[in-house]
Protein backbone atom coordinates (compact mmCIF):
# COMPACT_ATOMS: atom_id res chain seq x y z
CA UNK A 1 0.00 0.00 0.00
CA UNK A 2 1.32 3.31 -1.09
CA UNK A 3 1.26 6.19 1.43
CA UNK A 4 -1.97 8.21 1.43
CA UNK A 5 -2.93 10.39 -1.12
CA UNK A 6 -0.89 14.12 -1.20
CA UNK A 7 -1.79 16.12 -3.48
CA UNK A 8 2.11 18.26 -2.88
CA UNK A 9 3.86 15.02 -3.08
CA UNK A 10 2.26 13.74 -6.23
CA UNK A 11 2.87 17.55 -7.71
CA UNK A 12 6.30 16.69 -6.98
CA UNK A 13 6.50 13.12 -7.87
CA UNK A 14 4.97 14.34 -11.40
CA UNK A 15 7.73 16.93 -12.28
CA UNK A 16 10.75 14.47 -10.91
CA UNK A 17 8.71 12.56 -13.34
CA UNK A 18 9.40 15.12 -16.04
CA UNK A 19 12.63 15.53 -15.46
CA UNK A 20 13.19 11.91 -16.33
CA UNK A 21 12.15 13.23 -19.95
CA UNK A 22 14.75 11.63 -22.48
CA UNK A 23 17.95 14.02 -22.74
CA UNK A 24 18.32 14.83 -26.48
CA UNK A 25 20.31 17.70 -26.94
CA UNK A 26 20.44 19.56 -30.28
CA UNK A 27 21.84 17.31 -33.21
CA UNK A 28 25.57 18.95 -34.13
CA UNK A 29 24.03 19.60 -37.60
CA UNK A 30 21.29 21.60 -36.15
CA UNK A 31 24.10 23.53 -33.97
CA UNK A 32 26.18 23.96 -37.27
CA UNK A 33 22.86 25.49 -38.65
CA UNK A 34 22.64 28.23 -36.22
CA UNK A 35 26.24 29.35 -35.94
CA UNK A 36 26.02 30.11 -39.41
CA UNK A 37 22.62 31.98 -38.92
CA UNK A 38 24.59 33.57 -35.75
CA UNK A 39 27.72 34.43 -37.45
CA UNK A 40 28.52 38.10 -38.17
CA UNK A 41 28.14 39.34 -41.78
CA UNK A 42 31.50 39.46 -43.18
CA UNK A 43 32.45 43.53 -43.40
CA UNK A 44 33.00 45.35 -45.91
CA UNK A 45 36.67 46.76 -46.79
CA UNK A 46 36.59 49.92 -45.12
CA UNK A 47 38.40 53.84 -46.91
CA UNK A 48 40.73 52.80 -44.26
CA UNK A 49 41.64 49.65 -45.29
CA UNK A 50 42.12 50.73 -48.64
CA UNK A 51 43.99 53.72 -47.78
CA UNK A 52 46.14 51.36 -45.72
CA UNK A 53 46.65 48.97 -48.83
CA UNK A 54 47.16 51.99 -51.02
CA UNK A 55 50.29 53.16 -48.52
CA UNK A 56 51.80 49.88 -48.90
CA UNK A 57 50.89 49.12 -52.40
CA UNK A 58 52.00 52.14 -53.82
CA UNK A 59 55.44 52.51 -52.94
CA UNK A 60 56.15 49.04 -53.45
CA UNK A 61 55.00 48.93 -57.13
CA UNK A 62 56.53 52.25 -57.67
CA UNK A 63 59.81 51.16 -56.95
CA UNK A 64 58.83 47.72 -58.72
CA UNK A 65 58.10 49.33 -62.24
CA UNK A 66 57.43 46.03 -63.25
CA UNK A 67 54.45 45.22 -65.52
CA UNK A 68 54.86 41.31 -64.03
CA UNK A 69 53.79 42.89 -60.36
CA UNK A 70 51.27 45.43 -61.65
CA UNK A 71 48.79 42.91 -63.19
CA UNK A 72 48.07 41.12 -60.51
CA UNK A 73 46.95 43.89 -58.85
CA UNK A 74 45.14 44.73 -61.53
CA UNK A 75 43.45 41.55 -61.20
CA UNK A 76 42.67 41.79 -57.65
CA UNK A 77 41.28 45.03 -57.69
CA UNK A 78 39.50 43.66 -60.00
CA UNK A 79 38.19 41.16 -58.19
CA UNK A 80 37.41 42.97 -54.97
CA UNK A 81 35.51 44.85 -57.03
CA UNK A 82 33.52 42.13 -58.27
CA UNK A 83 32.51 40.91 -55.05
CA UNK A 84 31.55 44.59 -53.30
CA UNK A 85 29.29 44.65 -56.54
CA UNK A 86 27.78 40.71 -55.89
CA UNK A 87 27.71 41.58 -52.13
CA UNK A 88 25.38 44.59 -52.57
CA UNK A 89 22.87 42.82 -54.35
CA UNK A 90 23.39 39.67 -51.87
CA UNK A 91 22.72 42.08 -49.15
CA UNK A 92 19.62 43.53 -50.69
CA UNK A 93 17.94 40.02 -51.29
CA UNK A 94 18.59 39.25 -47.91
CA UNK A 95 17.31 42.22 -45.91
CA UNK A 96 14.03 42.12 -48.60
CA UNK A 97 13.68 38.70 -47.79
CA UNK A 98 14.15 38.90 -44.04
CA UNK A 99 11.60 41.73 -44.12
CA UNK A 100 8.94 39.55 -45.96
CA UNK A 101 9.63 37.13 -43.18
CA UNK A 102 8.90 39.32 -40.59
CA UNK A 103 6.38 41.53 -41.50
CA UNK A 104 3.55 41.17 -39.26
CA UNK A 105 0.41 41.98 -41.47
CA UNK A 106 -0.10 38.77 -44.06
CA UNK A 107 1.26 39.08 -47.93
CA UNK A 108 -0.49 41.23 -50.13
CA UNK A 109 -2.05 38.70 -52.21
CA UNK A 110 -2.26 35.41 -50.30
CA UNK A 111 -2.89 32.09 -53.03
CA UNK A 112 -1.15 28.89 -53.99
CA UNK A 113 -2.22 29.87 -57.65
CA UNK A 114 -0.02 31.29 -60.06
CA UNK A 115 -2.45 32.34 -62.01
CA UNK A 116 -3.76 34.74 -59.31
CA UNK A 117 -1.07 36.21 -57.88
CA UNK A 118 0.91 36.97 -61.30
CA UNK A 119 -2.08 39.08 -62.34
CA UNK A 120 -1.96 40.77 -58.73
CA UNK A 121 0.77 42.96 -60.13
CA UNK A 122 -0.63 44.03 -62.87
CA UNK A 123 -0.50 47.90 -63.25
CA UNK A 124 1.66 47.89 -59.93
CA UNK A 125 4.46 47.68 -61.29
CA UNK A 126 6.24 49.00 -64.62
CA UNK A 127 6.78 45.77 -66.02
CA UNK A 128 5.10 42.37 -66.27
CA UNK A 129 6.44 39.90 -63.93
CA UNK A 130 7.63 36.54 -65.26
CA UNK A 131 6.86 33.57 -63.10
CA UNK A 132 8.90 31.04 -63.44
CA UNK A 133 7.79 28.07 -60.78
CA UNK A 134 3.77 28.16 -59.87
CA UNK A 135 4.24 26.19 -56.56
CA UNK A 136 4.15 22.57 -56.19
CA UNK A 137 3.17 20.16 -52.96
CA UNK A 138 6.77 20.32 -51.24
CA UNK A 139 6.90 24.48 -52.20
CA UNK A 140 4.08 25.27 -52.47
CA UNK A 141 3.08 29.26 -53.13
CA UNK A 142 2.33 31.29 -50.40
CA UNK A 143 1.32 34.26 -52.10
CA UNK A 144 3.38 37.85 -53.22
CA UNK A 145 3.86 41.17 -52.50
CA UNK A 146 5.34 44.22 -53.63
CA UNK A 147 9.13 44.84 -52.58
CA UNK A 148 12.13 47.28 -53.52
CA UNK A 149 15.19 45.97 -54.52
CA UNK A 150 17.47 48.29 -54.48
CA UNK A 151 16.29 51.30 -56.39
CA UNK A 152 13.46 49.82 -58.34
CA UNK A 153 10.57 48.24 -57.18
CA UNK A 154 9.79 44.57 -57.22
CA UNK A 155 7.53 41.59 -57.49
CA UNK A 156 8.40 39.21 -54.15
CA UNK A 157 6.79 35.58 -54.82
CA UNK A 158 6.95 33.64 -51.47
CA UNK A 159 6.91 30.26 -51.38
CA UNK A 160 7.22 27.63 -48.90
CA UNK A 161 9.55 24.81 -48.29
CA UNK A 162 8.78 22.54 -45.15
CA UNK A 163 9.47 25.73 -42.03
CA UNK A 164 11.70 27.78 -44.68
CA UNK A 165 10.40 30.46 -46.35
CA UNK A 166 11.45 30.76 -49.73
CA UNK A 167 11.11 34.41 -51.89
CA UNK A 168 12.25 34.97 -55.52
CA UNK A 169 12.28 38.42 -56.11
CA UNK A 170 11.55 39.44 -60.14
CA UNK A 171 12.64 43.04 -61.00
CA UNK A 172 14.31 45.14 -63.82
CA UNK A 173 17.93 43.74 -64.46
CA UNK A 174 19.53 47.49 -66.13
CA UNK A 175 21.70 49.89 -64.51
CA UNK A 176 21.93 47.39 -61.25
CA UNK A 177 25.39 46.31 -59.75
CA UNK A 178 25.51 42.63 -60.97
CA UNK A 179 28.72 40.56 -60.01
CA UNK A 180 31.32 40.52 -63.16
CA UNK A 181 32.64 37.27 -62.35
CA UNK A 182 31.66 34.48 -60.43
CA UNK A 183 28.92 33.33 -62.79
CA UNK A 184 28.45 29.75 -63.43
CA UNK A 185 26.40 27.78 -66.91
CA UNK A 186 23.65 25.85 -65.65
CA UNK A 187 21.85 24.31 -67.67
CA UNK A 188 20.29 27.13 -69.81
CA UNK A 189 21.56 29.75 -67.73
CA UNK A 190 24.46 31.57 -66.18
CA UNK A 191 24.11 32.17 -62.23
CA UNK A 192 25.91 33.63 -59.20
CA UNK A 193 25.60 31.75 -56.19
CA UNK A 194 26.57 33.30 -52.80
CA UNK A 195 26.11 32.43 -48.91
CA UNK A 196 25.89 34.68 -46.41
CA UNK A 197 24.63 35.08 -42.49
CA UNK A 198 22.96 31.28 -43.35
CA UNK A 199 21.35 32.57 -46.54
CA UNK A 200 21.59 31.53 -49.45
CA UNK A 201 21.11 33.50 -52.67
CA UNK A 202 21.06 32.80 -56.34
CA UNK A 203 21.02 35.42 -59.18
CA UNK A 204 20.27 34.92 -62.71
CA UNK A 205 19.01 37.07 -65.67
CA UNK A 206 16.13 35.55 -68.06
CA UNK A 207 13.09 36.64 -70.05
CA UNK A 208 14.56 39.81 -69.99
CA UNK A 209 14.00 40.76 -65.94
CA UNK A 210 16.32 40.14 -62.69
CA UNK A 211 15.53 37.37 -60.29
CA UNK A 212 16.65 37.23 -56.73
CA UNK A 213 16.08 33.27 -55.39
CA UNK A 214 16.47 33.85 -51.09
CA UNK A 215 15.94 30.95 -48.12
CA UNK A 216 17.74 30.05 -45.00
CA UNK A 217 17.08 26.46 -46.02
CA UNK A 218 20.10 24.01 -46.66
CA UNK A 219 22.23 25.67 -49.25
CA UNK A 220 21.91 22.17 -51.63
CA UNK A 221 18.25 22.09 -51.55
CA UNK A 222 18.28 25.72 -52.48
CA UNK A 223 20.10 24.90 -55.34
CA UNK A 224 18.54 22.40 -56.27
CA UNK A 225 15.07 24.30 -55.95
CA UNK A 226 16.63 27.29 -58.53
CA UNK A 227 16.55 25.11 -60.93
CA UNK A 228 12.55 24.69 -60.85
CA UNK A 229 12.87 28.18 -61.36
CA UNK A 230 14.98 28.12 -64.33
CA UNK A 231 17.80 29.85 -62.23
CA UNK A 232 20.33 26.71 -62.39
CA UNK B 1 22.94 40.37 -33.28
CA UNK B 2 26.00 41.17 -31.11
CA UNK B 3 28.95 39.39 -30.58
CA UNK B 4 28.44 37.99 -27.00
CA UNK B 5 24.56 38.21 -27.40
CA UNK B 6 24.76 35.48 -30.37
CA UNK B 7 27.42 33.39 -28.08
CA UNK B 8 24.71 33.42 -25.39
CA UNK B 9 21.79 32.63 -27.89
CA UNK B 10 23.56 29.50 -28.85
CA UNK B 11 24.02 28.16 -25.75
CA UNK B 12 20.37 27.98 -25.41
CA UNK B 13 20.21 25.57 -28.77
CA UNK B 14 19.35 22.90 -26.87
CA UNK B 15 16.24 24.02 -24.73
CA UNK B 16 15.05 25.34 -27.77
CA UNK B 17 15.17 22.06 -29.58
CA UNK B 18 13.40 19.87 -26.84
CA UNK B 19 10.55 22.25 -27.24
CA UNK B 20 10.70 22.48 -31.02
CA UNK B 21 10.82 18.54 -30.66
CA UNK B 22 8.07 18.32 -28.48
CA UNK B 23 5.86 20.85 -30.89
CA UNK B 24 6.53 19.48 -34.32
CA UNK B 25 6.89 15.61 -33.04
CA UNK B 26 9.78 15.36 -35.65
CA UNK B 27 13.17 15.84 -35.80
CA UNK B 28 13.39 17.51 -39.10
CA UNK B 29 11.12 19.70 -38.18
CA UNK B 30 12.32 20.53 -35.19
CA UNK B 31 15.71 21.34 -36.89
CA UNK B 32 14.16 23.65 -39.50
CA UNK B 33 11.85 25.03 -36.95
CA UNK B 34 14.88 26.02 -34.08
CA UNK B 35 17.32 27.84 -37.62
CA UNK B 36 13.86 29.90 -38.30
CA UNK B 37 13.57 31.12 -34.62
CA UNK B 38 17.37 32.18 -34.91
CA UNK B 39 17.23 33.34 -38.04
CA UNK B 40 14.14 35.64 -36.62
CA UNK B 41 16.06 36.34 -33.58
CA UNK B 42 19.26 37.88 -35.71
CA UNK B 43 16.63 40.17 -38.07
CA UNK B 44 14.94 41.23 -34.78
CA UNK B 45 17.89 41.52 -32.23
CA UNK B 46 16.81 45.07 -31.31
CA UNK B 47 14.09 44.18 -30.09
CA UNK B 48 15.68 42.66 -27.02
CA UNK B 49 15.78 44.28 -23.91
CA UNK B 50 19.72 43.68 -22.25
CA UNK B 51 18.98 42.48 -18.69
CA UNK B 52 15.94 40.69 -19.29
CA UNK B 53 15.43 36.72 -20.24
CA UNK B 54 17.12 35.89 -23.21
CA UNK B 55 16.15 32.27 -23.20
CA UNK B 56 12.41 32.88 -22.96
CA UNK B 57 12.52 35.49 -25.53
CA UNK B 58 14.24 32.98 -27.85
CA UNK B 59 11.06 30.81 -26.91
CA UNK B 60 8.76 33.14 -27.53
CA UNK B 61 9.68 33.72 -31.33
CA UNK B 62 10.13 29.72 -31.40
CA UNK B 63 6.18 29.80 -30.43
CA UNK B 64 5.32 32.46 -32.39
CA UNK B 65 7.27 30.83 -35.49
CA UNK B 66 5.92 27.79 -34.70
CA UNK B 67 2.15 28.91 -34.82
CA UNK B 68 2.56 31.12 -37.77
CA UNK B 69 4.24 28.39 -40.01
CA UNK B 70 3.70 25.32 -38.76
CA UNK B 71 0.97 24.51 -36.58
CA UNK B 72 -2.12 25.13 -39.16
CA UNK B 73 -0.34 22.22 -41.05
CA UNK B 74 -0.25 19.01 -38.55
CA UNK B 75 -3.38 17.72 -36.67
CA UNK B 76 -2.57 18.10 -33.00
CA UNK B 77 -3.68 15.14 -30.94
CA UNK B 78 -5.86 16.68 -29.01
CA UNK B 79 -7.36 20.52 -28.76
CA UNK B 80 -6.93 22.95 -25.94
CA UNK B 81 -10.25 22.85 -25.26
CA UNK B 82 -10.51 19.10 -24.59
CA UNK B 83 -7.43 19.35 -21.76
CA UNK B 84 -9.84 22.13 -20.33
CA UNK B 85 -12.70 19.26 -19.48
CA UNK B 86 -9.77 16.59 -18.46
CA UNK B 87 -10.03 19.22 -15.21
CA UNK B 88 -13.41 17.95 -13.73
CA UNK B 89 -12.84 14.34 -15.17
CA UNK B 90 -9.52 14.04 -12.94
CA UNK B 91 -11.48 14.76 -9.68
CA UNK B 92 -12.43 11.11 -9.49
CA UNK B 93 -9.46 9.52 -10.12
CA UNK B 94 -7.08 12.04 -8.04
CA UNK B 95 -8.27 10.01 -5.26
CA UNK B 96 -6.32 7.03 -6.44
CA UNK B 97 -3.86 6.05 -3.47
CA UNK B 98 -1.84 4.32 -5.56
CA UNK B 99 -0.90 7.44 -8.09
CA UNK B 100 1.98 8.42 -6.40
CA UNK B 101 3.64 4.63 -6.34
CA UNK B 102 2.66 4.94 -10.36
CA UNK B 103 4.18 8.00 -11.13
CA UNK B 104 7.50 6.92 -9.63
CA UNK B 105 7.65 4.01 -11.62
CA UNK B 106 6.59 5.50 -14.89
CA UNK B 107 10.11 5.34 -17.56
CA UNK B 108 11.13 8.12 -19.76
CA UNK B 109 9.34 6.72 -22.55
CA UNK B 110 5.90 6.84 -21.32
CA UNK B 111 5.82 10.15 -19.67
CA UNK B 112 6.85 11.66 -23.09
CA UNK B 113 4.32 9.66 -24.47
CA UNK B 114 1.89 10.69 -22.19
CA UNK B 115 3.18 14.08 -22.57
CA UNK B 116 2.86 14.06 -26.37
CA UNK B 117 -0.62 13.16 -26.34
CA UNK B 118 -1.63 16.41 -24.83
CA UNK B 119 -2.30 19.40 -26.95
CA UNK B 120 0.33 22.01 -28.36
CA UNK B 121 -0.89 24.54 -26.06
CA UNK B 122 -0.83 21.98 -23.08
CA UNK B 123 2.48 20.59 -24.00
CA UNK B 124 4.30 24.05 -24.02
CA UNK B 125 3.12 25.35 -20.99
CA UNK B 126 4.36 21.97 -19.81
CA UNK B 127 7.67 22.06 -21.00
CA UNK B 128 8.11 25.85 -20.32
CA UNK B 129 7.53 25.26 -16.39
CA UNK B 130 10.36 22.92 -16.19
CA UNK B 131 12.73 25.24 -18.12
CA UNK B 132 12.88 27.31 -14.50
CA UNK B 133 10.87 30.45 -16.60
CA UNK B 134 9.02 32.47 -14.05
CA UNK B 135 5.20 32.75 -14.28
CA UNK B 136 5.97 36.57 -15.56
CA UNK B 137 8.31 35.34 -18.46
CA UNK B 138 6.32 32.74 -18.83
CA UNK B 139 3.04 34.82 -19.75
CA UNK B 140 5.64 36.97 -21.92
CA UNK B 141 6.50 33.87 -23.70
CA UNK B 142 2.36 32.75 -24.63
CA UNK B 143 1.48 36.04 -24.54
CA UNK B 144 -1.48 35.87 -21.75
CA UNK B 145 -2.02 37.21 -18.59
CA UNK B 146 0.14 35.52 -15.47
CA UNK B 147 -3.28 34.12 -14.08
CA UNK B 148 -4.13 32.77 -17.17
CA UNK B 149 -0.51 31.11 -17.45
CA UNK B 150 -1.25 29.71 -13.62
CA UNK B 151 -4.78 27.91 -14.50
CA UNK B 152 -3.34 26.74 -17.68
CA UNK B 153 -0.48 25.19 -16.04
CA UNK B 154 -2.90 23.89 -13.75
CA UNK B 155 -4.98 22.35 -16.36
CA UNK B 156 -2.06 20.79 -18.82
CA UNK B 157 -0.57 19.07 -15.58
CA UNK B 158 -4.53 17.32 -14.41
CA UNK B 159 -4.58 16.36 -17.90
CA UNK B 160 -0.97 14.54 -18.15
CA UNK B 161 -1.68 12.86 -14.90
CA UNK B 162 -4.63 11.26 -16.08
CA UNK B 163 -2.67 10.36 -19.16
CA UNK B 164 0.11 8.75 -16.94
CA UNK B 165 -2.41 6.76 -14.99
CA UNK B 166 -3.65 4.96 -18.12
CA UNK B 167 0.07 4.55 -18.95
CA UNK B 168 1.18 2.96 -15.42
CA UNK B 169 -1.02 0.55 -15.55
Amino acid sequence: MSEPHDERAIDVALTEALHRLPHRPAPARVVRRVERVLAPAPPGPSPGWRWHWARVLVPTLAAAAAVALATPVVVYQYNAATRAAGATMITEAIGDHLRIVQAQRPLEIESGDGHRVRPWFEGRLEFSPVLPFAGDNDVPLRGGALAWFLDRKAAAFVYGLRLHTVTLFVFRPEGLPWPTAGWQRAGASEVYRAGERGYTVILWRAHGLGYALVSDADPREVVQLASRFGGA
Amino acid sequence: MHEELAREALGHVDALYKLARYLTGRESDAEDLVQETYARAVAGAAGFTAGTNLKAWLFRILRNTFISMYRHRRASPEVSGVDITDAAATEEWLRDDMELDRLRKLVAEEIEAALMSLSEDARTVVLLDLEDLSEVEMAAVLECPVGTVKSRLARARAALRRRLRDYAK
